[in-house]
């Protein structure tokens, strides 16, 4: 069971982040001091969060036979 | 410089936290009690400096203070079930963190209750999205270019027909794959979220609410799923505190759908007022 988790650390850092900048308690209102930079950041990470190849690269080594075509 | 409060979590107790447990800028976690609930918190000294600070959270102490957030929450999480906040929420002081927990206070409790001894886990499925697209092509004889036709109207109809059949049977592989993933997993989920064809490659994003029970099968499921033959690479993660799964709506926003949803329906005022008290937090 090791190795599940080995490979997932790979992808921990970007896991994380797209889960504590979106997500979770979010309260609006005045009541909260405004950190609208975190909108805005989340915004910009939006694309890398979905990447496939940010997720390969932060692995240090491509995904790599399941995406080539099977003979 | 002036004193702020740093909120972590939400816990479903109000007894005070056990054992030294320190969160951003090394300050350490306490519990600011509601009713029955508690507020997981830090003090944090300069919110200028942290709202600058904010600004490069790829790395320094910005992903610091991410990470940070992630581990006192899972610190929590050994003892409590977790309502986690979004990172960087803080509040002018304890007035207004116990004026917050007023206003969500039944929320809050509402998915305790329903998110206490649950994980979530998370899962990726990443699938040969061009070269699906490209079987679908040529079995549909269309790798060669389209057949010429005399008339660049029909030409022009023909290719737009065909583009738009090409993606249809490309989003119903993905559908049919998705639905192969997400029944294997229905034995050991309590609730889903999907996301499905996030880029051409990322088939699926799965976040999946298990029972605690359920974890190591849910985990020896994965890797059967894992070591199986076939063009899908797939990644876990997980367990992480529920924060997909929390579904929170502001008292007067709460009572305004409520009463809103009851007029619709023609329900007189005094079963609308009867129904707003029952609401009342």
């Amino acid at each position: 069971m090791d190795d599940i988790f080995l490979e997932s650390k790979d992808v921990t850092l970007l896991e994380i982040l797209d889960r504590v900048l979106d997500k979770g308690v979010i309260i609006s209102g005045d009541i909260v001091i405004s950190l609208a930079d975190v909108d805005l950041i989340y915004a910009g990470l939006r694309v890398l969060l979905s990447s496939v190849e940010t997720m390969e690269r932060l692995r240090g080594a491509p995904f790599a036979s399941p995406m080539q075509e099977p003979g | 410089m002036t004193m702020k409060i740093y909120a972590y979590a939400v816990i479903d107790s109000s007894d005070k936290i056990k054992g030294p447990l320190s969160g951003t800028e090394g300050a350490g976690i306490y519990s600011i009690p509601y009713r029955d609930v508690g507020i997981a918190a830090s003090d944090i000294i300069d919110e200028c400096l942290f709202s600058s600070a904010v600004k490069d959270i790829g790395a320094g102490p910005a992903k610091d203070r991410a990470l940070t957030h992630e581990k006192v929450i899972e610190s929590l999480m050994e003892n409590f079930t977790v309502l986690p906040f979004r990172c960087f929420t803080v509040f002018n002081g304890k007035e207004d963190v116990l004026s917050m927990a007023e206003k969500y206070y039944s929320g809050f409790k509402d998915n305790l209750e329903r998110l206490y001894n649950k994980l979530e886990f998370g899962i990726k499925v990443i699938w040969p999205g061009d070269i699906i697209r490209e079987r679908i092509m040529r079995s549909r004889g269309k790798n060669n270019g389209l057949t010429s036709i005399s008339s660049p109207v029909k030409n022009f109809v023909k290719e737009k027909l065909e583009r738009y059949n090409i993606d249809k049977e490309f989003e119903e592989e993905a559908d049919r794959c998705i639905e192969a993933v997400d029944d294997l997993f229905s034995r050991f989920y309590v609730e889903k979220k999907l996301e499905r064809l996030k880029t051409n490659k990322l088939l699926l994003s799965a976040f999946y609410l298990v029972d605690k029970e359920k974890e190591d099968d849910f985990k020896r499921l994965f890797e059967e799923l894992k070591n199986s033959p076939g063009d899908l690479k797939y990644l876990f993660s997980g367990p992480w505190p529920p924060y997909n799964f929390i579904h929170l709506t502001p008292y007067p926003e709460k009572v305004f759908g409520a009463a809103q949803e009851m007029f619709d329906k023609g329900a007189s005022a005094q079963r609308v007022e009867r129904r707003l008290m029952r609401l009342r937090p």
